[in-house]
């Protein structure tokens, strides 16, 4: 069995965190791949749940594609968007697969939040002469912003997991030493680079929970009045 | 098409371990989160809650490499995905699971300390059979992930259909992956179909409640 001792050695080892496959340089490859793929799927998730949940249309679409899309194995959607797109596409064909992994649950996110809005606050605030601008910008989404980002969160846990696939397709990330070292027997690799993964992934997730802490509203005085 | 013909015996090789490696850690997760749901007491739900959320954002490859060195099993094969299948199962299934619990009617909860049933009795004879419902919907949020999980432990050795995208990869077969994704998918949609279905028989009575209200 490893011990903790040489995941310290190789962790410290500083060849380990220089170089195209050091740990700094995956470790930028991993944030920039799921991020600009989480941006990008929330900037065309939210205004189409927003918007689903304002108008209160379309919801069973919501709704059937975040049940299918958990159906779907990450790994072989990434696999088969590369294998079309061509490997020398495969930047975008990972990007491209990460966010339609992250749109589902951004989706659902949004749309949930509106609809979780008590009818009483948006009639009160039509009666107060807001326009249907207004009532999205002022009223809908700082309710719903909780719930917005409760959906990024979900889209963040699975495409960070996705993106540790990425070294199968020849690109970087931190999964790179797990694939790596999986390969080459070296478990000492494996372990420290899986123990970062888990390190960063959570703390990413409790940074995400901690702003979705931050925007949730309570709204029990308006519950009590109905 | 012409390649899954071609390969009818592989694939169901595939399905076969593909199934194992998912019905048993859904097996094993839910007995177990349904017994934490019930047994762990308010306070403590909070968190639990949040260890389990915890765990559920680690990515799939890096639990399954992670846990050997955690308990000492080896790097390759089934061992570690089904447990830390199990491990995600219990984590997505815990909050429902309490939730499932929790909307038991008291009255059912006061009438069967009435008759004298010992807490257990009154677990497994009146507020079990009374939370599945909503035992089952969490149970199938998890099956499809799990399913499609799964596929992952092929990267770790197992032989299931996730090999399919491994190999359809390498070897520049499309159809062998378009066919892996369709096999999961059937998969996950039968399970669901099956879940659906045991809720069905196992809670006959709540076709009547309907009839009445």
């Amino acid at each position: 069995m490893l011990s903790i001792a040489e995941i310290w050695q190789w962790l410290f080892d500083v060849t380990n965190w220089e170089g195209r496959y050091g740990l700094v340089n995956l470790f930028f490859e991993h944030m920039t791949l799921s991020f600009s793929a989480i941006l990008i799927a929330a900037l065309i998730a939210v205004p189409i749940g927003v918007a689903i949940g304002h108008l209160g249309k379309g919801e069973a679409v919501v709704v059937a594609i975040s049940s299918i899309s958990r159906a779907i194995p990450t790994m072989g959607l990434l696999f088969a968007l590369v294998m079309f797109m061509g490997i020398e596409f495969r930047g975008f064909a990972v990007t491209l697969a990460l966010i339609i992994i992250a749109i589902p649950p951004i989706l659902a996110g949004s749309y949930a939040g509106i609809k979780a809005i008590p009818q009483t606050i948006s009639q009160a605030s039509k009666a107060q002469g807001m326009t249907a601008q207004q009532l999205i910008w002022h009223v809908e989404l700082p309710l719903s912003a909780a719930s917005i980002i409760g959906g990024v969160r979900i889209a963040y846990i699975q495409v960070v997991s996705t993106v540790v696939l990425a070294p199968l397709i020849g690109l970087g990330g931190l999964g790179f030493g797990i694939i790596q070292g999986l390969a080459l027997r070296d478990f000492a690799q494996v372990t420290a680079s899986a123990v970062i993964i888990v390190f960063i992934t959570i703390l990413g997730d409790r940074l995400i929970g901690f702003a979705q802490k931050l925007t949730a509203v309570k709204l029990a005085a308006v519950e009590i009045d109905r | 098409m012409e390649w899954a013909l071609k390969n009818l015996e592989l694939i169901f090789d595939l399905t076969i371990t593909h199934l194992w490696v998912s019905l048993i850690p859904l097996v094993i997760g839910s007995v177990i989160a349904i017994f934490l749901a019930r047994i762990v007491p308010k306070r403590f739900a909070g968190s639990v809650n949040g260890t389990l959320g915890a765990l559920y954002a680690i990515p799939s490859l890096a639990l399954f490499v992670a846990l050997p060195a955690l308990i000492g099993t080896n790097y390759v094969g089934p061992i570690n995905v089904v447990i830390a299948l199990s491990l995600y199962v219990v984590a997505s299934m815990f909050f429902s699971a309490r939730d499932a619990f929790n909307q038991v009617p008291a009255p059912a909860i006061f009438i069967a300390r009435a008759q004298g049933m010992s807490p257990w009795q009154r677990i497994i004879h009146v507020e079990l059979p009374l939370a599945i419902p909503g035992l089952i919907a969490g149970l199938r949020v998890a099956a499809a992930s799990t399913v499609s999980m799964a596929s992952i432990g092929a990267v770790v050795g197992v032989r299931n259909l996730g090999y399919l995208f491994l190999d359809g990869f390498q070897r520049k077969i499309a159809d062998e992956i378009v066919t892996g994704l369709f096999a999961i998918f059937v998969i996950a949609i039968v399970l669901d179909a099956g879940l659906w279905f045991l809720n069905k028989v196992l809670t006959p009575w709540s076709k009547k409640s309907v009839q009445h209200a």
